[in-house]
């Protein structure tokens, strides 16, 4: 498959980037490993005019302490033993996003951004064009939720919950200077399968930085998919926590490729920090999450399936944090 | 802008200068410009690892990389990693145990092999397996994969 003909532009500076995103608002893509957007732009969705690379970013690709740039390949953040101590839920997601091939390419920045996904819409344009496009790329209606005016695509994204639960921050670049906020606020929670994040047009993301104090905290990340050495997430749940004897000191948990974005669970796990974990607390904790998620039929596996399993890896992962077990 | 620069690459140790527009990717180049066809062109989509390459010595998939974006970097293809008619260690061990059925999934699967070896010259099988774990094979079932990869680690001097 050939791409279709695009000017492809190689920033050297973040201000550079940003600059030429604001130029081509609306007609560019930003380009990092291309594991994502270029199998999109093969079977012709969403096609741009214009790719901005951000290869040459110096700034973007640069890793220190807790400050990870946002053109991070996913390969070197799993080799880091360093890295993995510090922050195991964050390595763990990073160990079982799709392939070792495909991780040699894929970036930090790309993961967080990457394109929402449905059985509808990860498709040639032969298959789309065949049942009638939909909402999210050159259609009007959607497949999934006909009565709606909204797209449901799923965002399958596997560092997103885990570097949530830790608390860590974006850092972005746009014309207005930059900014810095927590990871989940990068997501529209008011929005949708298309409008799903919350960046202005031209901004770019810089870099994440994951604080210091969360170093060492027991975290962990769990994934269903169809093939463990492949697949996107048909669910994925991260936990963090400390523990305060037998009394539970602290707890995050986040889901994602059940929604249209990554969520977490604070009115939830708030009701359960400062008390013993007993396992009726367990399962109750686990059915709530269950109870909370939402997902739609648009992914290899029935949502109702994905509901269960949902609380049965909140239920495990949190187990095996607070038993203090370390990664599977 | 439909302008053809001219790319400068490194390919298997030699200079190689071809004219590509910028969405010209990596894979389409090797076969179709520079007829190094050795690199497979699968699902062309990132999930079967046919078409591998070493870019600076590590295995990437060609089909979803920039020719562009591999200027300045040591590009490595099926073709580069025998010795003149001296087959590679990892070849050699694919033809000796049978690890190669049709043939198509091979030359990705000796690539990862070759830059899986560099990196550890003594995997243990856990390590074979998940380095293997981005290419597809239809047909031998993997076990001769895996087993001729160890063979190829033991024979290595060292
Ligand atoms: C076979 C296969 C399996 C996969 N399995 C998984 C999986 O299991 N889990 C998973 O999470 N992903 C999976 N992916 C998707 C993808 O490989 C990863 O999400 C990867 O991390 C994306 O990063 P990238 O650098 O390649 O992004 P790109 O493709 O370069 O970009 C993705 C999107 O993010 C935007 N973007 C990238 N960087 C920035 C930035 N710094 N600022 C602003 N916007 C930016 C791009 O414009 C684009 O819209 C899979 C892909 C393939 C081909
Ligand atoms: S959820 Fe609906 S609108 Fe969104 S990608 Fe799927 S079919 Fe299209
Ligand atoms: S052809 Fe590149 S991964 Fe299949
Ligand atoms: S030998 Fe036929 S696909 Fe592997």
């Amino acid at each position: 498959m050939h791409l279709e003909p695009f000017e492809l532009h190689r920033p050297t500076s973040v201000e550079e980037a940003a600059g030429l995103a604001r130029t081509h608002a609306g007609r560019c893509d930003f380009l990092a490993g291309g594991t994502d957007l270029l199998p999109n732009y093969k079977m012709h969705i969403n096609l741009r005019p214009h790719l901005i690379s951000l290869d040459r970013v110096g700034e973007m690709t640069h890793r220190e302490g807790g400050r990870v740039g946002a053109m991070t390949r996913l390969a070197e953040l799993e080799r880091d033993a360093a890295f993995a101590r510090d922050y195991p839920g964050v390595a763990e997601a990073a160990r079982q996003v799709a392939t070792p091939l495909v991780r040699a390419s894929a970036t930090v920045g790309g993961n967080l951004l990457v394109e929402t996904r449905c059985f509808f819409f990860n498709q040639s344009q032969f298959w789309r064009a065949s049942l009638g496009f939909c909402l999210k790329a050159d259609g009007d209606r959607c497949h999934v939720v006909p009565q709606k005016a909204v797209c449901y695509a799923t965002f399958s994204g596997d560092l997103a919950p885990a570097l949530m639960v830790v608390g860590a921050e974006v850092e972005v670049a746009g014309p207005d200077g930059r900014r810095r906020f927590p990871v989940g606020a990068l997501y529209d929670a008011a929005g949708d399968g298309i409008r799903r994040v919350t960046l202005a047009p031209g901004e770019v993301v810089v870099a994440v930085h994951l604080p210091a104090e969360a170093r060492g905290r027991p975290s962990g990340y769990a994934k269903l998919r169809a093939r463990p050495s492949f697949d996107f997430p048909e669910l994925g749940v991260a936990v963090a926590l400390s523990r305060d004897g037998d009394r539970l000191a602290a707890l995050r948990v986040a889901t994602g490729g059940l929604e249209p974005h990554p969520r977490e669970f604070d009115a939830i796990t708030a009701r359960y920090v400062g008390e013993p974990l007993s396992p009726e607390r367990l399962d109750a904790l686990a059915a709530e999450v269950q109870a909370a998620v939402r997902p739609v039929h648009n992914t290899a596996y029935p949502p109702d399936y994905r509901k269960r399993m949902t609380g049965v890896f909140v239920r495990r992962t949190v187990e095996r944090l607070w038993s203090g077990g370390t990664a599977a | 802008m439909t302008s053809q620069p001219i790319l400068r690459l490194r390919i298997n140790g030699q200079p190689v200068e071809t004219p590509a527009p910028p969405e010209r990717i990596l894979l389409d180049l090797l076969r179709e410009d520079l007829r190094l066809t050795g690199t497979k062109r699968g699902c062309d989509l990132g999930t079967c690892g046919c078409c591998t390459v070493l870019l600076d010595g590590r295995p990437t998939l060609s089909c979803l990389t920039l020719a562009h974006l591999a200027e300045g970097r040591e590009i490595t293809t099926i073709e580069g990693v025998s010795t003149g008619t001296a087959l590679h260690p990892v070849q050699r061990a694919f033809v000796d145990l049978g690890a190669t059925q049709c043939g198509f999934c091979t030359p990705g699967f000796v690539l990862t092999a070759v830059a899986l070896l560099r990196e550890r010259p003594r995997p243990t099988r856990d390590q074979v397996v998940e380095a293997i774990a981005g290419n597809l094979c239809r047909c031998t079932g993997y076990t001769k994969i895996i087993e001729a990869i160890e063979a190829a680690a033991r024979a290595a001097p060292g």
